[in-house]
């Protein structure tokens, strides 16, 4: 991991957990890597300078107060910010393997979200069927084969952990289900691509605790086979799903390390006033 | 069962002769600056309280020492009678670390206080069953108008107990301020406790040998004194958490 990373010299106790997270970080290259990332809003700086590797199949959760620049950073991930007019990026996320600049110039940001999957905070499935919702991204990727497309719309649905409760409804809308299984049906959606990297914005601050420890659970099976990044505002979400977390202040990355670190004890003091309350 | 009705910020703080609390935390105190008072306030009852628990202990340990070596059979009853409010202390201590935990689910700093405050108590708690058992022999032994191997090593005893108490003293005084330099000198003069035990020992072992009719005595002189040796190992013990609780020490966040 880079930017400035606690040292196991810097936040003594928990050392036996740190050093095997630390093991943990050596086994899974990064996935993509920030590096001297800026980004501004018309005139308005919203990200300064951040350096941050994204490990390979681990969950990265990024934490901060309102306006930090969180949701800003994931954004730029699958270029969001291209929707929207008089936006600029300075510097690189690189994507392994093939190390392509997903915020350089040249690069089609169509083709940037199929590798790169998001899920939102509200559950915004498209007003079509069950189906439809998850094949709609194989459609566009050109899967026109009915057997191809049921085996890889029930694929996405398993792995979303909804498949027995949709398996029976996948004609009706997606717009009759729960909150909780919309938000998984938009994970299904997202996950039928066969994305890369997945990034969560704030998934579970419309759900009841049940829907969020479902998607939770499915966040922590789903690293298996994807790099995932979450920006939560939940604190005790982010210690429980992550394998590390990244606190950001007024746009700036002030200390990425391992959850377990972080949450016991970080390396920097506004961390440590942040996660604890303290920010007046 | 005696039970704390008192507000820990209620309870009366131990005096200068065996206490070692003195005043509010120094500025910067490490259990405030919280957005919700509430966990300020929760988090300076749970370390007032465990600082009323050592200050109570401290008197045990330095009571049923001078019982013994005095034979003052009722000093160590009233060593006796004060442990159902160690436990008490604890068992309260206890309830409001878990509940605190529960409810507000502390991290970082907060979760390391409250950790050092639970373990801290037990600790305590382990310090207040050894005053206990020393109490016990120096009431048998005050009935048979004292024991010859007790005189023999009556110095040690109260050295060891001065120790003790000195440890705890400065053990509680760490946690209540967070001082790690007060809690590393409580690991330094474990030391000195256990060099004075291994003297005393020797000191024993040749009065038995001269005079086998006290072995009995002997023997609970001997777990007399192992009790004061353990006292300064849970002192210490007490001092590694405070350590932990600043982060400022590698080795004591563990076990």
């Amino acid at each position: 991991m880079q930017g400035e990373q606690t040292s196991p010299s810097a936040g003594p106790p928990s050392v036996s957990i740190t050093v095997e997270d630390r093991k943990a970080v050596r086994a899974n290259p990064p996935k993509a890597r920030a590096d001297a990332l800026n980004f501004w809003y018309g005139s308005n700086q919203a990200l300064k300078g951040i350096n941050l590797s994204i490990p390979e199949h681990q969950v990265t959760a990024l934490i901060g107060p309102s306006g930090c620049g969180k949701s800003t950073f994931l954004r730029c991930f699958n270029r969001m910010h291209d929707l929207q007019p008089d936006t600029r990026y300075q510097g690189s996320i690189m994507l392994r393997p093939d190390d392509i600049n997903l915020v350089g110039a040249g690069v089609d940001p169509i083709e940037v979200r199929m590798r790169i999957g998001m899920v939102f905070q509200k559950p915004n499935p498209f007003p079509k069927t069950v189906f439809e919702n998850v094949a709609y991204g194989l459609r566009l990727r050109g899967v026109r084969n009915r057997t191809d497309l049921a085996e890889r719309v029930e694929g996405a649905l398993r792995a979303a952990a909804i498949w027995d409760e949709v398996k029976d409804r996948l004609s009706d809308s997606a717009l009759a289900l729960s909150g909780g299984q919309m938000q998984r049906l938009c994970i299904a959606r997202a996950l039928a691509t066969q994305p890369e990297i997945l990034l969560f914005d704030e998934p579970t601050s419309a759900l009841d605790p049940i829907a969020t420890a479902k998607i939770e659970e499915l966040i922590s099976e789903l690293r298996q086979h994807v790099t995932i990044l979450i920006v939560t505002h939940n604190m005790q979400q982010a210690a429980r799903v992550s394998d590390f977390t990244a606190f950001m202040y007024l746009g700036e990355l002030v200390e990425v390390g391992a959850t377990s670190m972080i949450f016991t004890n970080p390396g920097k003091k506004a961390t440590e006033d942040y996660i604890t309350g303290r920010y007046g | 069962m005696q039970t704390l009705e008192q507000p820990p910020s209620a309870t009366p703080k131990p005096d200068a002769d065996t206490g070692a609390v003195s005043g509010p935390g120094p500025a910067g105190d490490p259990a405030e600056g919280h957005i919700s008072k509430t966990v300020d306030q929760s988090l300076v009852d749970l370390r007032l309280r465990a600082v009323a628990m050592g200050g109570l202990v401290i008197d045990q340990v330095a009571s049923c020492v001078r019982a013994l070596v005095e034979h003052d059979a009722k000093l160590a009853e009233l060593v006796l009678s004060r442990e159902t409010l160690v436990n008490a202390y604890d068992g309260q201590l206890d309830r409001d670390t878990l509940t605190f935990i529960a409810l507000q689910q502390p991290v970082a700093s907060d979760l390391r206080m409250v950790r050092a405050i639970a373990r801290a108590g037990l600790e305590l708690e382990r310090i207040g069953d050894e005053s206990k058992k020393i109490a016990r022999f120096a009431s048998r032994a005050a009935a048979q108008g004292g024991h010859d191997p007790v005189v023999a090593v009556s110095r040690y005893l109260r050295h060891m107990g001065e120790l003790s108490v000195t440890m705890l003293r400065s053990a509680v005084r760490a946690l209540d301020e967070a001082d790690a330099g007060l809690a590393r000198q409580v690991l330094a003069r474990d030391r000195e406790l256990d060099a004075e035990f291994a003297t005393a020992l020797r000191q024993l072992m040749s009065f038995v040998m001269q005079d086998h009719q006290f072995l009995k005595a002997t023997l609970d002189t001997v777990f007399a004194l192992k009790g004061l040796e353990r006292m300064g190992d849970h002192a210490k013990n007490v001092a590694e958490q405070v350590l932990y609780m600043v982060g400022d020490d590698a080795e004591s966040g563990r076990g």
